[in-house]
């Protein structure tokens, strides 16, 4: 699809959330309720005990799944098969180029995981959550934040260009 | 009474509502992101090798859609703009949250949103991704309370930038539409010098 | 004219919109900041029915029964509310109120020294656009009056004795002390302004509102994040 034309798509969704229910879009959230969850059922006083884990698990009253993120996320999911089936883009696969092995890529792919979670707490989101909807707001830690995420990964794309090329 | 927006904010319905909310939008997201062929690293991770610059134009078209959607909605009364959540400023973390991000977007080819999406089309590496994420999240729980201090670091108010620089809200917007439709147009020209050397 | 422009592709099309529409949003100014619009008739209709007025034992019923579903809010300044307060209420000065950061959906009860204030702030937040605003009929006064020194029947009835029953249990919750009818018809000076802070015996209440009202926007806050 003309990537204009899906931006125009996608800047609709995200005003929408902002009017319908007065928040943008996440990701990153969804990822930190769900190890609340697992974390609070596995051994609840250390969830407790953890500041960070703690602020996802709330009073107690409701379950850290019932969270606005996780729902999003899991529409997100719904949405990208949708399209990805639609237009014949599903298949069992993992991308990357032809120089290096599928083990590699994987790691990689973990190991970008790693650090993208980091990032992501740091900063309070990631490229939905930060970028596009703190873009939208013109939040000013969000377009920090958003000129950063293109600096680091120019600067580093040099050097892992033999994973793609 | 008065129509005003975000609904949800005014008590026109509630919590669970707004998580079935939530699941729809996501779909809308989900949809126009594996539209715009992010659910594939390869074409993500183009960006950064300039031969296909598809993430800054989705990417800053949609800033623009929405940001242009809420000036106008705001500017007519219609969207209290005041109550839409703006996430706290917290600079330096924010700052090297970023340049991990960047770094962790090339090495691993997705973000959050899209490694999800990447995982619902069948991409093997999109769901080891997202383990990943899982995993450096929980690491990062664990060692916060070393990481606390530096978490905190900054003003944690929430500031946009015509508020922190003293300009009209409405020329910052216009400032924003030049700069994306000129970074475009620039888009262009790089895709067309650097697409031979490309797949 | 029309020629010229639909030779454009597409995506110069789009780009011309665009600058067209960030061009007009050069006049738009989005922060409604701290102007507000009211519905008079709604309001004068409001008004005149009482409506949203909630009396003082109803309130001290809600306190007593643990409720949670509402936030009471002192209107007077941090001197009087350091005197004495309801109790579970959180101070918020008239001067700060619109700066409060009150949910437009949360259920809210105002109380101040007699009736002018709250009803002041009632409006101010109405105007808002905050949908669930109540006043305690009365303010302080009314409350001391009838909750905290409740006058009882002289020669009750059967019927006054059971009411009165339920006022001494009302008025000693809230370390208070009941009057008799014969005291207060006599004119008594102003219920003593009450000098010590009470402590009535609410072992709940003593903890500070603040986390019932703070604990749930830390939740929230965390989960409105991304």
């Amino acid at each position: 699809m003309n990537p204009y034309l899906a931006g125009i798509g996608l800047g609709l969704v995200l005003l929408a959330s902002f009017v319908l229910v007065g928040r943008g879009l996440g990701a990153t959230g969804a990822f930190n309720s769900v190890i609340a969850w697992v974390v609070g059922g596995v051994a609840p006083d250390h969830a407790r005990g953890n500041e960070f884990i703690a602020g996802y698990l709330g009073d107690g009253g409701a379950s850290p799944l019932k969270s606005w993120l996780l729902f999003e996320v899991v529409g997100l999911f719904a949405g990208a098969m949708f399209s990805g089936l639609l237009a014949g883009r599903a298949k069992v696969m993992t991308e990357k180029g032809p120089r290096v092995s599928v083990r590699t890529r994987l790691a990689m792919a973990f190991a970008g995981g790693v650090l993208m979670a980091f990032g992501a707490a740091l900063a309070r989101g990631c490229t939905s959550g930060q970028a596009l909807t703190g873009g939208a707001l013109l939040n000013l830690g969000s377009w920090a934040f958003m000129m950063m995420v293109f600096a680091g990964a120019y600067a580093v794309a040099y050097f892992v260009r033999w994973q793609w090329r | 009474m008065a129509m005003t927006a975000p609904f949800f904010k005014y008590g026109m319905f509630g919590d669970e509502a707004s998580l079935v909310l939530a699941f729809l939008i996501g779909i809308g997201f989900g949809f126009f992101l594996e539209r715009a062929g992010f659910g594939s690293a390869r074409k993500l991770v183009s960006q950064f090798y300039l031969n296909d610059l598809a993430v800054f134009k989705v990417m800053f078209t949609a800033i623009v859609t929405a940001m242009l959607g809420v000036t106008y909605l705001g500017w007519i009364g219609w969207l209290d703009l005041s109550l839409v959540y703006l996430v706290p400023t917290y600079l330096l973390p924010q700052v090297v949250g970023g340049l991990l991000l960047g770094v962790g977007f090339v090495v691993g080819g997705y973000c959050p949103g899209t490694s999800v999406a990447a995982t619902a089309t069948g991409r093997v590496d999109g769901l080891v991704y997202v383990l990943g994420i899982f995993a450096g999240m929980f690491a990062f729980a664990e060692l916060y309370p070393f990481l606390k201090g530096f978490y905190l670091s900054g003003s944690g108010e929430a500031l946009t930038i015509p508020g922190t620089f003293g300009l009209p809200y409405g020329l910052v917007v216009f400032a924003v539409v030049l700069m994306a439709v000129g970074g475009f147009y620039g888009a262009g020209l790089l895709e067309k010098k650097f697409a031979a050397a490309g797949e | 004219m029309s020629g010229w422009f639909s030779r454009l592709t597409l995506n110069q099309k789009l780009a011309l919109a665009a600058i067209a529409l960030g061009a007009g949003a050069l006049f738009a100014a989005p922060y409604p900041g701290s102007k507000v619009t009211l519905d008079a008739r709604e309001l004068a209709l409001v008004v005149g029915t009482e409506a949203d007025h909630v009396e003082a034992p109803e309130l001290a019923a809600w306190i007593i029964e643990n409720r949670a579903d509402y936030r009471l809010v002192d209107l007077r300044t941090e001197k009087e509310f350091a005197t004495y307060s309801i109790p579970t209420a959180v101070n918020i000065p008239m001067s700060v109120l619109p700066e409060a950061g009150l949910g437009r959906q949360e259920k809210l009860v105002l109380y101040s020294e007699g009736g002018i204030h709250s009803a002041q702030a009632w409006m101010l937040l109405k105007a808002l656009g905050h949908k669930s605003v109540y006043m305690l009929k009365g303010g302080l006064d009314e409350w001391k009056d009838q909750v905290v020194f409740p006058v009882l029947a002289d020669d009750p009835t059967p019927a006054q004795r059971a009411r009165d029953e339920r006022l001494k249990a009302m008025s000693a919750f809230f370390g208070g002390q009941p009057r008799s009818a014969a005291s207060a018809a006599a004119g008594e000076p102003e219920t003593p302004g009450i000098a010590a802070p009470l402590t009535p015996a609410v072992p709940k209440v003593a903890a500070p509102p603040s986390p019932a009202g703070g604990a749930k926007p830390a939740v929230k806050k965390k989960r409105e994040g991304c």
